[in-house]
């Protein structure tokens, strides 16, 4: 994957860039706004990282510039700890998702992943299918094995949401942001409870699981790993 | 107040351009009275000479000249000291009679001077420098009649109104200039108790306030803006005051412990898993620092108000469904119960992000300080048509004497000091509470502790909305079918 990093701290930028590379990606640095800019909307890449302080050109100016120009690639806008209104203001000004520093590499990369591989029209599917597992949109209905599996409202959302990324990782921080809408992190095991209740709703008394814990990262939902 | 300041002052300016405005309004009356009254003491002159004129020309005309002169050798006797002058002469220009020195005949109005005394009969006195109004006339003989009135009233009457002018402009720049200075003089030392307030702030004073008089003048108000400003200005103060102690006094204790351990991890740390088991350790100290952190800024940042912009409806009963649906499987799972009623559908002007996490807090509080077995009841109801959310628990509850410091930052009970957390949970309830301008109280639930969140009435729809009792009924975990 090709991915361009705007970034201006000389520690974060090659900490990403070499935890990308390593992962085999493609990566262009830049440490200046307008350079930035210039690349971002030169070069056709598959994701943006673009930090929201920057030199010269402001992140959220280069996110609304580039979306101005009419380019789609998805923008992970990395913000400081304590921006309050910075994730709202990320988003109006079209980047797709927001990483709060200091980070975890793993979310960060976790986050690249989802944005990359975003399914287009997966928004309009109304039956996701993951192996044997299905889930049914508009009947709000899961089967398994042509099984029906009783679920209750939020782990529906949360099974949703994993299928949606079916074989990417996902982490602690996606669930909680995108699941359950919750924009702080919790004292107690949400995530934890509401997985294992999932795991044993959908895997329990199969052979072959589907939904796989990935250590220091997050979760999986696949039906290959 | 040093005389020089007060020349430089915007009051001193004022002050002149009143007493030039009003200097020159007073000037232009007394132009106009002066033109006016000459004008018409003029023209009564005139009348005056035209009408004596009139009449000695009628009395030649029909009785002869010795009749005109006995009529003016009279008219000269009767006055003394003389008011009007006369004078007929031959055509040779001899006088024939009048009080008035012969002079080469001149037809019309002039402005001549009153000769000196004695130089025609009867006693001529005029008052000196004074001047005569005076009209001629050729009578069809040859002869020559001029009669004359003395300016003696109108010359008074303009210096009269000279004088005036003088003197009156003089009083009002005087005025002007008293009553501005003595108005700059009372603005000027307000303006000084403001200066100096603002001073005594700059030099450290802090709780210093610009005096106020109660008049609710302009000034006044000014005052009371400038206080209002400042006590905002002392809030945020106080709270980035108090964000820093707490930095210092309470990430002290686990940055030692990092330390610590990573002091001993050079020392003591042989293979490869020790450092590793040090590490991973150490990035969960980190990232609980680092939690705490965000946890401080975010309580600042609430507390400083600058979310209230971004406040839109929402929905509480929507906010109190989702989070107790999410929290229910985690109390089931510490083996507590969570049991949610909603019974009304309020709408409250707020930040859904900020009050998600408000009722996340109090339930996670009840949840962690509960022991198994305990029940938890989340219940959001309308009274006095504004909404009301209660959680409450049959725990250990908080003793009386401590609820109201549980809102502080980083305050922990002793019973709690073992268990994990920041001791920020319930500051934050409170800060997203006084954000929305509600109140939170704690009181007993005998036993147990019972939290109380009071919203204020919202103008959007509190409907009594059918009284929905989504138990959230903890559900065995079973395989599936």
């Amino acid at each position: 994957m090709k991915i361009l990093l705007i970034e201006d701290d000389a520690d974060t930028s090659s900490f990403v860039a070499n935890g990308l590379r390593e992962h085999g990606h493609v990566v262009d640095q830049s440490a200046d706004g307008r350079d930035g800019l210039f690349l971002a909307s030169s070069e056709g890449y598959d994701v943006m990282v673009i930090d929201r302080m920057l030199p010269r050109v402001d992140g959220l100016a280069i996110v609304k510039t580039v979306r101005g120009a009419g380019v789609r690639v998805p923008v992970l806008l990395l913000t400081t700890l304590g921006g309050v209104n910075d994730r709202v203001e990320g988003l109006e000004a079209g980047a797709d998702d927001y990483l709060i520093k200091p980070f975890a590499f793993a979310e960060l990369l976790a986050r690249v992943n989802a944005l990359a591989r975003r399914p287009p029209i997966a928004e309009g599917e109304s039956v996701l299918r993951v192996g044997d597992l299905e889930l049914n949109r508009l009947k709000r209905t899961v089967t398994r094995s042509g099984k029906r599996i009783e679920v209750q409202p939020q782990e529906f959302r949360l099974l949703e949401y994993l299928m949606h990324h079916a074989g990417q990782v996902v982490t602690r921080t996606m669930l909680l942001e995108n699941v359950w809408e919750f924009h702080f992190d919790p004292r107690t095991s949400v995530v934890e409870t509401h997985i294992s209740r999932l795991r044993a709703k959908i895997d329990r008394g199969f052979d072959r699981p589907l939904l796989h814990t990935v250590r220091g990262s997050g979760y999986c939902l696949s039906a290959t790993a | 107040m040093q005389p020089r300041r007060f020349l430089r002052s915007a009051s001193f300016r004022l002050v002149v351009w009143y007493a030039a405005v009003f200097g020159t309004s007073v000037a232009l009356l007394l132009a106009i009275v002066y033109w006016i009254v000459v004008s018409a003491l003029n023209q009564q002159l005139r009348d005056a000479v035209e009408r004596e004129l009139t009449v000695l020309t009628e009395v030649y005309r029909n009785r002869g000249v010795d009749r005109a002169a006995a009529g003016i050798q009279l008219r000269v006797a009767e006055l003394s000291p003389p008011r009007m002058y006369y004078l007929l002469q031959d055509a040779a220009g001899r006088r024939i009679a009048g009080n008035f020195p012969p002079m080469t005949p001149r037809e019309g109005w002039a402005v001549m001077a009153i000769p000196a005394a004695g130089a025609g009969e009867g006693p001529v006195k005029p008052s000196a420098g004074s001047s005569l109004l005076a009209q001629g006339v050729r009578l069809p003989n040859g002869e020559f009649l001029l009669v004359g009135e003395n300016r003696y009233r109108v010359v008074k009457a303009e210096e009269a109104i000279i004088g005036a002018l003088g003197g009156g402009i003089a009083i009002t720049v005087l005025l002007a200039f008293a009553g501005g200075a003595l108005l700059a003089v009372g603005f000027l030392r307000r303006i000084e108790e403001i200066n100096r307030t603002s001073r005594s702030i700059m030099a450290g004073n802090l709780f210093n306030r610009v005096p106020t008089r109660g008049s609710g003048d302009e000034m006044d108000q000014l005052a009371i803006n400038l206080n209002a400003m400042l006590d905002r200005i002392q809030v945020l103060m106080e709270s980035l005051k108090r964000v820093s102690d707490d930095i210092a006094h309470d990430l002290r204790t686990p940055l030692s412990r990092l330390r610590q351990r990573l002091e001993v991890a050079r020392d003591r740390a042989r293979t490869p898993e020790d450092y590793a088991a040090v590490v991973d350790r150490s990035l969960a100290e980190v990232d609980a620092i680092l939690e705490t952190f965000a946890a401080l800024l975010r309580i600042a940042q609430i507390e400083a108000g600058s979310r209230r912009a971004s406040f839109s409806d929402v929905s509480l009963e929507g906010v109190v469904h989702t989070v107790s649906e999410i929290y229910a499987p985690v109390a089931e799972d510490n083996g507590q119960r969570l049991e949610a009623s909603v019974e009304c559908a309020a709408l409250v002007d707020g930040d859904r992000d900020l009050l998600m996490q408000m009722t996340a807090n109090l339930l996670e509080n009840s949840i962690r300080h509960c022991p198994p077995g305990a029940l938890i009841a989340v219940r959001l109801a309308a009274e006095g048509g504004a909404p009301v959310l209660r959680v409450a628990d049959n725990g250990p509850g908080i003793p009386a004497a401590e609820r109201e410091r549980v809102f502080r930052r980083f305050y922990r009970l002793d019973a709690s000091r073992s268990t994990p957390g920041s001791g920020l949970g319930l500051a934050l309830v409170k800060a997203v509470a006084d954000l929305h301008g509600a109140t939170v109280e704690l009181s007993d639930n005998h036993p147990g502790l019972r939290v109380v969140v009071r919203f204020r009435a919202f103008g959007g729809p509190l409907r009594p909305a059918q009284p929905v009792r989504h138990e959230i009924a903890p559900e065995p975990l079973r395989d599936t079918p």
